[in-house]
């Protein structure tokens, strides 16, 4: 059962900010679907919880100025619907449709996926490789601060209490851009990752890509991006050399964890397997593109 | 494997109306609109709420336990500890039987008084006005251990100087079979293979956590309404909480599941102490996580196989060693092992037999029954090892299986003849026919493979508890029929299957039909819902109360028709003359005339199962199960072999029922049996570190989903040789028998090489793909 707490119900985002200016001991509570689960587990007993998950203006997902904007009380279930991320942020969808389960999906958002600060949040990825920024707003200021260096271990963030996370948002992607989602679990279904994996790639002409990215989730105390691997990819193309090279390089270059999910190792060599996989595919999804020209298969 | 088709032996069963019939359950509507009550759904007046204290630790000493401050809450309205109780054990053993003996001083206590020997273990309880102040009183419970050494692990704790769990030692159980000469059947042998296999601890997550609700009536009998496989518990509860036996009143209700998790004592003796302190209704519910940390799991074993074979396939003599973890306290370990033991060798014809088998105590959560009772456990062993013994011999697994299976009128591994129909390579070929092709997948990392397996499982309980079952059978003055029997229902179809039995025997439909049933004071008793039995028992004590209805019904109709009341039949509500159907009388005049007459339309049934002794557990020949049920099971799978993960991809149980009462829940059975062999091979492992569950709950913990599974396809045979009503045999458990065994022998024809350690997590499959690659 729930232990008893305070619970602020906001009707507008100033009359949140206000509230969460009272107090720094304030909680956000958005779809509740980890909070809820840790207060009934007695892991976490915060006095005071401000329900932001019916906020207006943290609703919807726009294009603005260059930038997909995404509400921080957007639900995954509503991603996994949008036709602007369908366009705009398709390695996104991919991660919502393994997202937990139906129920989850209709409660959690995307802001809370983040902001929970877990290793494991199967929307980081996604949105490392989009590189997103995070929109953190208190009563009087507001600032943006990348995903990269939003989560800062394993339930931390550079949120502070008095902050809400209010938005997501990434620059719309060059034409040629695309990317995949997977996500390795130990059910194929409703399942914690064992290990989450983004890529997405630029491309720069026929041959060669502007820009690799890649970025893994539950394999580290924080959804990282794999620099190194990514340094080695980008500029030139994708010969099944490179990429074997850079999928040893991202498996050398990740601290992996060990859990009751899979020990480091397994993680070390699944990397491997998977950037190898996932930039394969790829490359030659976009070289079918290529020839035929045909739609689908795009951020 | 090739599978040529071959007709089933031909089997002629009389025909029925009612039996056979895929009739909607009596039990369906409710719970497809939500009408059914569960025990977690009942509230009374001025009730109170329970809560339990644990232990924290997997091995202590308490030093000091302070509940005054818990007591003095207001809307506390009482913390009981060991110090307030009548000096009365949880009795662990068999329940329902009388003159078991019993392993002396390995009951589990109530609440700990003193000491601490797993991590959940029930200190204190405490009845409040609210579950919040409940909630609030167990955190101002203030306790201190002295911890004291654990140990974790079944093989250590079988070493010289070990932590003691229960004096003298750490074995709670061992059983032998001595059968031929295991040495020179070894010896004769051409190839000897040996492997060493492990199984888990698992959770039964039945979707409806322990829950109950109990108050003292006027006559002062402590009423409990629970969720049990066991109202017969009644009498345990009794004398755990010191009154007579007649003063405790078990009201099970419908069960969401139980797998064996509800078949020893859960929540009962707790609202037996705070009912009967407070003298007010008291409700106790686990959430998911109690409830995980509160029941017993199925028990991990360690088996080793060591069998000699005959280059033509013949099996020449076989060794096997058994370890199973108990846990902290024994419950039912000696009986689950006694299953093992007997099953070790799976269904095959070893003359040259040793079996040695041992249950462990150890710092670990208790372990007890889990639908296949050992049986299960004794599968995943031999059956991989039959497929590696093929492979060794490079003979296809069917061909050599066949070699080896038992027949009808072959006595098993303990001696017993096998009196019943075996249809193992009946069923075998039409599981691999059903089965079909392997499908082909173009990425050359994914591997698919099939494998099989074919299992014995018993039904009805071991003979030397002498089991028996009690059913009512009455017939109303509308020609409504109405039965009473105590067996509690599991939510497998247990109370609609004798419904159907009664409306085949009095010519009624089964909507014709009402029951009353796992109640241990008001219906009869019928013993557990466990071991497979309740078909077999109360099945056949229904029938033989509705038989006895019947005569009396058609010695009337006899007088009536001026007929022999053998040329008389009941259907369609009517009796009739058989050569002259258009000649009848209703069910409810016929009734209303015995009424009238003060004949005894109402009868009590006893079924008896065969009764023997104990057997000699230093070599163990002799009867020890009424009858078994034979099962194959095949699975094709694809193993992703760059993550080794591992998709189902097709899954066919077939299993000669002997009589199908209603092939939908039959298909029920095989479909759910399948689902939970499946997680058992490929996911649901209870991870305990140190005595400290690292699964604590369904997040941690996974069972599979809808889409982890494929529909299994059910195949029914009939053979009519069961020992159960019509000749029907038992299906609860054996469903889910060959089902992880045929996983892991799928798995392994797709990789190539063998993984002894279930679950199969992408983890060791892995590992076991580069073994291949280097071996």
């Amino acid at each position: 059962m729930l232990p008893e707490f305070e619970l602020l119900m906001p009707r507008t985002l100033p009359e949140a900010l206000e509230m969460m200016n009272e107090s720094s001991r304030v909680i956000p509570l958005a779809g509740g679907t980890s909070l809820l689960v840790d207060l009934r587990g007695r892991i976490s007993r915060p006095q005071m919880l401000i329900n932001i998950g019916g906020l207006d203006e943290l609703r919807g997902v726009r294009v603005e100025e260059g930038y997909v904007v995404v509400g921080s009380a957007v639900t995954i279930a509503d991603l996994k619907h949008n036709v602007l991320i369908a366009k705009h942020g398709q390695v996104l969808q991919q991660a919502t449709r393994v997202f937990a389960n139906p129920l989850v999906r209709n409660r959690a958002t995307i802001g809370g996926n983040l902001a929970y600060g877990s290793p494991a949040a199967d929307a980081a990825p996604p949105l490392l490789v989009l590189d997103a920024e995070v929109e953190l707003t208190c009563k009087d200021a507001k600032r943006t601060v990348p995903l990269k260096e939003f989560i800062t271990g394993v339930r931390e963030t550079v949120r502070h209490p008095r902050e809400l996370v209010t938005a997501i948002r990434w620059p719309i992607l060059p034409e040629g851009s695309v990317g995949v989602f997977h996500k390795l679990g130990l059910r194929k279904a409703d399942a914690i990752s064992v290990l989450s994996i983004a890529v997405m790639l630029h491309r720069k002409n026929t041959e060669d890509y502007a820009q690799v990215r890649i970025a893994l989730g539950a394999v580290a105390p924080t959804p990282i991006r794999v620099t190194p691997a990514e340094e080695l990819l980008s500029g030139g193309p994708l010969t099944p050399e490179v990429i074997a090279r850079a999928a040893q390089l991202a498996s050398e270059s990740t601290h992996a964890i060990s859990d009751i999910r899979g020990s480091a190792a397994y993680r070390k060599r699944v990397i491997t397997a998977l950037v190898k996989r996932l930039l394969t595919n790829l490359a030659e999804g976009t070289k079918e593109k290529k020839h035929n020209e045909s739609e689908g298969y795009h951020s | 494997m090739t599978v040529k088709g071959k007709t089933l032996p031909q089997v002629d069963l009389p025909p029925l109306r009612q039996v056979g019939r895929p009739l909607r359950r009596v039990d369906a509507l409710g719970k497809a609109v939500g009408a059914t009550i569960y025990a977690g759904d009942f509230t009374m007046p001025n009730m109170l709420h329970g809560k339990v204290f644990r232990s924290s630790e997997p091995s202590a000493c308490i030093k000091q336990l302070d509940v005054n401050k818990a007591r003095a809450l207001p809307g506390v309205a009482c913390v009981l500890t060991a110090d307030d109780l009548p000096d009365g054990k949880l009795i662990t053993d068999m329940p329902g039987q009388t003159g078991q003996e019993r392993r002396k001083g390995s009951d589990a206590p109530v609440l700990a008084a003193r000491r601490v020997r797993f991590v959940g273990e029930p200190i204190a309880l405490v009845a409040a006005e609210t579950l919040a102040i409940a909630q609030q009183a167990l955190e101002l419970i203030k306790i201190e251990y002295e911890p004291l050494p654990g140990v974790f692990d079944p093989l250590e704790a079988m070493k010289p100087g070990a932590p003691v769990i229960h004096v003298p030692d750490n074995i709670v159980s061992s059983w032998k079979i001595r059968k031929g000469n295991t040495e020179a059947g070894l010896a004769a042998a051409d190839l000897i293979v040996q492997n060493t296999f492990r199984v888990p601890f698992l959770d039964h997550a039945y979707i409806e956590p322990e829950a109950g609700v109990a108050w003292v009536d006027d006559q002062d009998v402590i009423n409990i309404r629970v969720c049990t496989q066991v109202v017969e518990h009644f009498r345990s509860i009794a004398q755990a909480v010191g009154v007579p036996h007649n003063k405790v009143h078990v009201r099970g209700t419908m069960i969401g599941g139980g797998f064996g998790g509800k078949e020893d004592i859960t929540v009962e003796i707790f609202l037996a102490l705070l009912t009967k302190e407070t003298r007010r209704p008291v409700r106790l519910a686990y959430t998911r996580e109690e409830s995980i940390l509160a029941h017993s799991k199925r028990h991990p074993f360690i088996i080793t196989h060591r069998t000699g074979v005959k280059k033509n396939g013949r099996i020449t003599g076989a060794e096997i060693k058994m370890i199973s973890d108990s846990g902290a306290y024994p419950y039912l370990s000696p009986y689950v092992l006694l299953y093992a033991t007997v099953t070790s060798c799976g269904p095959y014809r070893i003359e040259n037999l040793k079996v040695d088998s041992v249950s462990v105590a150890t710092n670990n959560p208790f372990t007890s029954a889990f639908r296949g009772f050992g049986g299960a456990q004794a599968a995943v062993a031999y059956e991989q090892q039959m497929d590696e013994m093929a492979k060794a011999l490079a003979m296809d697994p069917l061909e050599f299986r066949k070699i080896n299976y038992l027949k009808t009128g072959d006595s098993n591994a303990i001696g017993q003849e096998i009196k019943s129909a075996v249809w193992l390579e009946e069923e075998a070929m039409q599981a691999l026919a059903a089965l079909g092709e392997k499908e082909t997948i173009s990425d050359d990392a994914i591997k698919v493979g099939q494998g099989f397996a074919t299992t014995m499982q018993s039904y009805g309980r071991i003979m030397w508890f002498h089991d028996t079952s009690r059913s009512w059978v009455g017939i109303e003055q509308d020609g409504t029929v109405v039965v009473r029997c105590g067996a509690p229902d599991l939510g497998a179809g247990q109370a609609n299957s004798l419904c159907q039995i009664a409306a085949e025997v009095l010519g009624v439909s089964l909507t014709d039909v009402t029951f009353y049933n796992s109640d241990s004071a008001v219906t009869p008793l019928a013993g557990t819902t466990t071991a497979t039995r309740q078909l077999y028992m109360s099945g056949n004590a229904t029938l033989k109360a509705a038989r006895m209805v019947r005569e009396v019904l058609l010695d009337h109709a006899a007088e009536h028709f001026k007929k022999e009341p053998s040329n008389l039949d009941l259907a369609d509500n009517k009796v009739f003359i058989k050569s002259d159907p258009e000649q009848w009388l209703s069910l409810a005049d016929l009734s209303k005339m015995c009424a009238a007459d003060g004949l005894k339309l109402q009868h009590l049934a006893l079924f008896r199962a065969p009764f023997t002794d104990k057997l000699n557990p230093e070599n163990l020949q002799g009867d020890v199960f009424p009858d078994f049920t034979f099962s194959a099971h095949a699975i094709e799978v694809a193993v992703d072999t760059k993550t080794g993960e591992i998709t189902v991809l097709k899954s066919v149980g077939c299993h000669d029922v002997g009589r199908a009462i209603n092939p939908i829940a039959v298909e029920g059975q095989i479909q759910g049996g399948s689902a939970q062999g499946i997680g058992y091979a490929l996911m649901e492992e209870v991870q305990v570190k140190d005595g400290v569950t690292r699964t604590p709950s369904l997040s941690e913990y996974l069972i599979p989903t809808a889409k982890d599974l494929p529909t299994t396809k059910a195949i029914i045979l009939e053979s009519g040789t069961g020992v159960g009503p019509f000749g029907a045999k038992g299906i609860g458990e054996p469903a889910l028998t060959p089902a992880a065994p045929a996983v892991a022998n799928a798995v392994a024809n797709a990789i190539g090489v063998r993984i002894h350690d279930l679950p199969l997590t992408p983890q060791r499959v892995l590992a076991a793909v580069d073994r291949a690659k280097k071996g």
